[in-house]
């Protein structure tokens, strides 16, 4: 009976304890489903000490949020979407939000939210579509989408003329993954409208690191500009191999996840010119990073390293906990209370208003570009700028930069609702 | 004394021939039954469901399809995750096409689609054997999976890429999709799982699980006394993917909700033999053990620090995690080699002579 008894007792471990886990007295719990581990560790780490770090330093200094505290929590997923279902599962009983940190983990838990009244918060990633907030009701993925930044760089490099593209060739290399695949319905709409050739190139997960084929056609097809959608291993490997084969790296234009710091430095100044589109810019001198120096990094509390502070990602990280914490904070105002619940939540998410003076209240000026979400409106489409690759760091090299929200927003409702109708019944709200 | 077996007399043939000649075995698997059927779904959490109970059930499904082509009939195969791919794209393709289907017969038909796949790639099993047969298979691990990223018609040209569960009704009640409610999800596959096992068991241990064992054994020998290789080793490839392609139908539909084509990657089909290998090949119990150490143990592992109230981080837990499934998985190998099915027959045959050994 041995085998037996331990099984039974194992499986009985579990069936209590998952009720129990978790077991929050009070405060808000706002788990993020990291990754520290696994093969795309060294980009999650900086981004998930940002995150960390930001809720950790208003605990701190003003011991949480409207006087209640936060309670931030990790469950590692290894960019697994397995493990990030599981982790799902774990945290959803007592959480107020989920944040899935992977297209693919998006994707298996977007129609449950629905189902658990959960929302869930994806800054910059996810579907481009959850813009439309009459359909994807618990969907947020402020403050820009993939589609918007699409947008924004083909506004770059056309020096805002879309027209003065056509005849031009533009490749655009993508991890061939739901990720890397989000943004080619604008391309090809854009490419279709405007006369120019979008050449995709897709980089299979298993050939991350070796992409010597997908740059051999680079270098035979001689595009104009290389659009990049790489994720971890991809943009190192995209960013050595455009060295070894002498790409104009002003040609080289990628989106906001792949413009690491440490992706670049390993080639250095022979990557000076990288250019990547990003809706939040470092700010080594930020109110902000004082105070989490100050309660956090100097405390000792935060497992980030000195030279992590400045970096694009971890400061990516503390806007992303920002965005969060406001939108909590307008729930919080909103309904009256200091502890909120999930659907309270998804209001707050959804009247986010960060204005210029809002971020200056907040330290952090210049760190992302004001917007404001709305019910219809889940996107928000702050726009961004254009970070450039000096050889030594990434530095703001462009004036704010718009996306054509018009077009966006009519892709955004056609492909909402071919989901919705695909997953049909799926319940839509009307805004106004 | 527990499993005393003095008092059975076998007094026919056909007694001695029965599943369970020791009355024993049968109230065990009664009981297992009894817990899987009955007292599971009433205790059970929605995060026990959907991490534990369901998946372990549909990797004992596939590591029982890989099973029978590998432990029954001796081929190895690297492909399990693409044959899984097959019938989850074939199941996919079949509810969208037909949304009326019922999911019970779109699960078992889709099962085909797989089989007829795994036929193709097994031809050359004729011809080549052991590790040259793996990479035969390792071929159809990458081409099945390149053709659901390359074929727009297997995920309906979708932006993502990948293929989406749509809610699915069965007499009025939802089975699949995001709509439905675990329970009912976990009796689909128990059922499903149950009946695959029962028809699996007597066909191994009929006269095809024979001709298989043969062929696994030696297949010269086989060949000599009249066996038909071509005939044997095709059924065990058709039979092995028919059962990995309902288990990837079931591991789309009613676990996963949504798949995109990476999902079916080699690390699948390894995960799965791995299963098949440290559960016991040429087992049939073998692979629902094997599943609960790879599929359920780590789910176990990672919310047991927060059940003692210990503060770890989660990466860290993760870490400790992997550290110890993989000492426990060469710890089991050392004790027996040969799975702990046949850790679990010894334990048994100790238990038959206990508390008088030899």
């Amino acid at each position: 009976m041995n085998k037996f008894v331990k099984i039974a007792a194992a499986t009985a471990i579990a069936m209590s304890g998952a009720t129990a886990v978790m077991a929050q007295d009070e405060g808000l719990y706002i788990p993020n489903l990291s990754y520290r581990t696994g093969p795309f560790a060294s980009t999650g780490i900086p981004l998930m000490n940002g995150q960390r770090d930001y809720v950790a330093m208003l605990n701190a200094r003003d011991g949480g949020l409207n006087g209640v505290h936060l309670e931030f929590d990790e469950c590692e997923t290894g960019y697994s979407t397995e493990k990030g279902v599981e982790c799902y599962e774990a945290t959803k009983d007592q959480a107020i939000v989920t944040q899935p940190w992977s297209t693919g983990i998006t994707l298996q838990v977007l129609p449950r939210t629905n189902v658990d009244e959960i929302p869930i918060l994806a800054p910059g990633y996810g579907f481009s579509a959850m813009g439309d907030g009459s359909v994807f009701q618990w969907g947020f993925n402020m403050p820009s989408s993939y589609w918007d930044g699409a947008s924004m760089i083909l506004n770059e490099i056309s020096g805002g003329d879309l027209s003065s593209l056509a005849g031009q060739k533009i490749a655009f290399l993508h991890l061939d993954h739901p990720y890397g695949k989000e943004p080619l319905p604008f391309l090809e709409a854009m490419a279709e409208a405007n006369g120019f050739e979008l050449l995709p190139i897709p980089v299979g997960l298993s050939e991350m690191q070796n992409q010597a084929s997908q740059w051999l056609q680079i270098r035979r097809e001689r595009p104009d500009y290389v659009v990049m959608w790489g994720w971890g291993a991809m943009n190192a490997g995209a960013i050595s191999e455009a060295v070894k084969t002498g790409y104009p790296m002003d040609q080289f234009v990628g989106v906001w996840w792949s413009g690491h710091d440490a992706d670049l430095a390993a080639v250095g100044a022979d990557g000076t010119g990288y250019r990547s589109i990003s809706w939040s810019a470092p700010q080594p001198d930020a109110p902000v990073m004082a105070a989490v120096r100050e309660h956090v990094f100097e405390a000792g509390n935060s497992l980030a390293s000195e030279e992590e502070l400045n970096s694009v990602f971890y400061q990516r990280g503390l806007v992303i906990s920002m965005i969060l914490t406001e939108g909590i904070a307008a729930a919080q105002d909103h309904f009256g209370s200091a502890t909120i619940d999930a659907a309270q939540l998804r209001w707050g998410l959804e009247n986010v208003n960060i204005t210029d003076e809002r971020l200056a209240e907040l330290g952090m000026s210049g760190m992302v570009a004001p917007f404001a979400t709305s019910c219809s409106d889940h996107t928000g489409h702050s726009g961004g700028w254009m970070l450039r690759w000096d050889g030594d760091s990434f530095e703001v090299d462009s004036d704010h930069l718009s996306p054509d929200s018009e077009t966006i927003r009519a892709l955004e409702v056609s492909a909402a609702a071919e989901y919705a109708a695909a997953n049909a019944p799926w319940p839509t709200a009307s805004c106004e | 004394m527990l499993y005393r077996t003095a008092g059975q007399f076998k007094t026919s043939y056909k007694k001695d021939q029965a599943l369970f000649p020791v009355r024993q075995d049968a109230t065990l698997l009664a009981l297992i039954l009894g817990l899987a059927w009955i007292v599971f779904p009433f205790m059970a959490s929605e995060f026990a469901f959907q991490t534990l109970l369901i998946p372990v059930l549909v990797y004992s499904l596939a590591a029982l399809g890989l099973n029978i082509l590998t432990g029954f009939a001796g081929q190895l195969s690297l492909g399990t995750g693409a044959f899984m791919g097959v019938g989850a794209y074939a199941c996919y393709k079949m509810i969208t096409i037909f949304p009326e289907m019922n999911l019970i017969v779109a699960v078992l038909l889709s099962g085909f689609f797989s089989s007829i796949v795994g036929v193709a790639f097994g031809l050359p099993s004729l011809r080549i054997k052991g590790f040259y047969l793996a990479i035969a298979t390792l071929a159809a691990q990458f081409f099945l999976v390149w053709m659901f990223e390359k074929v727009g018609w297997l995920y309906n040209y979708s932006n993502t890429g990948a293929i989406q569960v749509p809610n699915i009704d069965m007499f009025g009640v939802a089975v699949a999709g995001p709509l439905a409610s675990s329970v009912t999800k976990y009796y689909f596959v128990l059922f499903i799982v149950t009946v695959v096992t029962v028809v699996m068991i007597n066909l191994t241990r009929g006269t095809q699980g024979r001709i298989w064992k043969a062929t696994r054994d030696m297949d010269i020998a086989a060949e000599l006394i009249g066996i038909n290789l071509l005939k044997s080793k095709l059924t065990a490839f058709a039979v092995s993917s028919y059962v990995v392609g309902v288990s990837g139908a079931l591991f789309v539909f009613l676990w996963r909700g949504a798949a995109e084509p990476n999902l079916f990657d080699i690390s699948l089909s390894f995960r799965v033999l791995f299963i098949a290998i440290i559960g016991g090949l040429g087992s049939i119990m073998g692979n629902f053990l094997g599943a609960i150490l790879i599929v359920a143990l780590p789910v176990v592992l990672n919310i047991l620090p927060e059940l003692f109230g210990i503060e770890i981080a989660s990466a860290t837990v993760e870490h400790l995690n992997i550290m110890i499934i993989g000492s426990l998985i060469i710890f089991f190998l050392i004790i027996e080699p040969h799975g702990l099915a046949r850790l679990w027959a010894l334990i048994r045959e100790k238990l038959i002579i206990w508390p008088f050994p030899h």
